[in-house]
């Protein structure tokens, strides 16, 4: 699969979809996660860019703020608990070259856990672009100044879960907890530090694959796990009860493969999160004005982030000319090479 | 805020926020007063943590705090708007050994009183904590300025703390409680006022009616 990989995207996405449903297998995940965020070609195509990144000295503003962080990713994994070891240089290394590729952005404390994961599985260079990729086509606004993004998906989310659990939602609702009370954490650290290490993977190898419909799902089961029922909600009378169990989702009640099928089943579709972001927009513009972030901007997983490649490479070749080309298309890289890359 | 009085037992509900720049140990506070615990490696705060001390404050008064501890990084304030709701009070932390932080704890204040106010427009009382007081002490020179800091920034008190050695917790937390218990007497009081005089212009326009 991996050696013909574009066209397994273009031409049997179902089975790529399956099989990363399925959970990738451990010695594959590395590759898979680069390949289904276009982050390899990313690498391939900048060589030694990230070195260079990594000799220029940087904002010390957000090499403070990261070096005070280092210890404070996943302090009992075994890669990160030296301070100073491997790990937590690494983890330096990637958040600091970050903050230089993308200056205006800066650096998030909810970056470091989604970097920590990738360098658990990969070398920094690679954990860097496929970090840039999360960042930017993915989450696009997530780290942001401002946290729009994250806001709207709170929104979004809540409206979401009046359809799929109205009881969760009623709940919620009596007692005042506003979504980013309990979905923050969720959504821009992609649940690695809420489930269960195996469930954190498998949503991961999802997430790659699909984006973030991934995310929302899995927020919306666990939303309807432990607040979907009137035996449930029987013991969280009060908005303290409430958050004190969203935030501490004991591990044992959750079950991977339960779990992952419930994610699999829900009928969240990409269509319908567009749809209601459509509305909140509107409602965030009518409510509180300016939004600056565009909400367009994200990509719904791989198959969304192949077709932008080839739509911004076909433009920079002068080829044929969409319709509508969004305007994100124009601060992409030209990558002609990539076009004979699909030949082959 | 306050629930029933049956038998002169009263219950009070307060949310007191946690506040300050990242790495000043708001954490490590709340851990130590709630928990009475001191952990060297805590996770960054992403969004909210919530934790909850009860304290009998004396024969007929419970006092149920809801402490919010609130992540300090400066990217992650886009969120405080829905955080500072409905707050009782406050404690703004900054840390001794990095004299930045003391800027970033009266900015936080600032933020503190342009969001939320007690009903009566006064703001909510907050407590300004010097923590990490084990690392370096206060200079008298120093004390006199946080006095006047306080005073013109509209702090009720400051304390020296230490989460680690466990220095000033419970009395910089029972100081804001007490102001806290306080405000809301007076409030109960103000609103009892308000209802008198509020029956008594009933009374009268109803008997002008009759």
């Amino acid at each position: 699969m991996f050696r013909n990989w574009d066209k397994w995207v273009s031409r049997r996405f179902q089975k790529v979809k399956m099989r990363c449903r399925k959970g990738i297998p451990s010695s594959l995940r590395a590759k898979a996660w680069q390949l289904l965020s276009n982050s390899q070609e990313l690498l391939e195509s900048n060589p030694g860019k990230f070195d260079e990144l990594e000799q220029e000295q940087g904002d010390p503003k957000w090499l403070d703020i990261i070096e005070k962080d280092l210890h404070r990713q996943f302090p009992f994994h075994e890669m990160f608990a030296a301070r100073g070891g491997h790990g937590q240089q690494d983890l330096y290394r990637i958040l600091k070259a970050y903050t230089i590729y993308r200056p205006d952005e800066g650096y998030c404390q909810a970056q470091a856990p989604v970097a920590a994961v990738l360098l658990m599985h990969m070398p920094a260079e690679q954990a860097f672009w496929c970090l840039v990729q999360i960042c930017e086509k993915y989450l696009p606004g997530y780290y942001s100044a401002g946290l729009e993004a994250i806001q709207l998906d709170g929104e979004i989310f809540f409206s979401l879960l009046r359809r799929v659990c109205p009881m969760a939602y009623r709940h919620l609702k009596k007692f005042k907890i506003d979504p980013i009370l309990y979905m923050t954490e969720w959504f821009m650290c992609i649940f690695s530090r809420t489930l269960p290490w195996s469930c954190v993977l498998r949503v991961w190898d999802m997430f790659f694959c699909e984006g973030v419909k991934i995310v929302f799902r899995v927020g919306l089961v666990l939303l309807k796990q432990m607040l979907g029922s009137v035996d449930k909600l029987r013991e969280l009378q009060g908005m303290y009860e409430t958050m004190e169990q969203l935030r501490n989702i004991p591990p044992e009640n959750i079950r991977e493969e339960v779990l992952v099928q419930e994610v699999v089943s829900l009928s969240v579709t990409e269509a319908l999160i567009e749809r209601e972001c459509g509305i909140q927009v509107r409602k965030w513009r009518e409510s509180r004005g300016v939004l600056t972030h565009q909400p367009g901007r994200r990509l719904h997983g791989t198959r969304a982030i192949f077709e932008q490649k080839h739509r911004a490479a076909a433009i920079s070749s002068g080829g044929i000319r969409p319709h509508n080309p969004p305007l994100s298309i124009t601060r992409e890289r030209s990558q002609p090479e990539f076009l004979n890359k699909t030949v082959l | 805020m306050s629930g029933g009085a049956e038998l002169g037992f009263t219950e009070h509900l307060f949310k007191v926020l946690v506040i300050g720049d990242h790495k000043v140990g708001k954490t490590s506070f709340v851990k130590r007063y709630v928990k009475n615990q001191f952990y060297e490696e805590l996770k960054t705060t992403i969004g909210v943590d919530f934790s909850m001390k009860v304290i009998d404050w004396d024969s007929h008064t419970r006092v149920r705090l809801q402490l919010w501890d609130i992540a300090g990084q400066e990217r992650l304030r886009g969120l405080n708007r829905v955080f500072f709701k409905r707050s009782s009070g406050a404690l703004v932390v900054y840390d001794m050994t990095n004299g930045s932080t003391l800027d970033g704890a009266l900015n936080w204040k600032h933020e503190l009183d342009s969001q939320v106010m007690l009903k009566n427009g006064r703001p909510i009382p907050a407590v300004l904590l010097a923590n990490k007081c084990d690392e370096t002490k206060v200079c008298r020179r120093n004390a006199s300025l946080l006095e006047k800091l306080c005073q013109e920034k509209g702090f009720i008190g400051w304390f020296q703390t230490s989460a680690k050695e466990n220095i000033n917790v419970d009395e910089a937390a029972k100081f804001l409680v007490k102001h806290i218990l306080q405000n809301n007497e007076e409030s109960v009081k103000e609103e009892e006022q308000n209802m008198q005089i509020n029956l008594k212009q009933q009374s009268k326009s109803n008997s002008t009616c009759c």
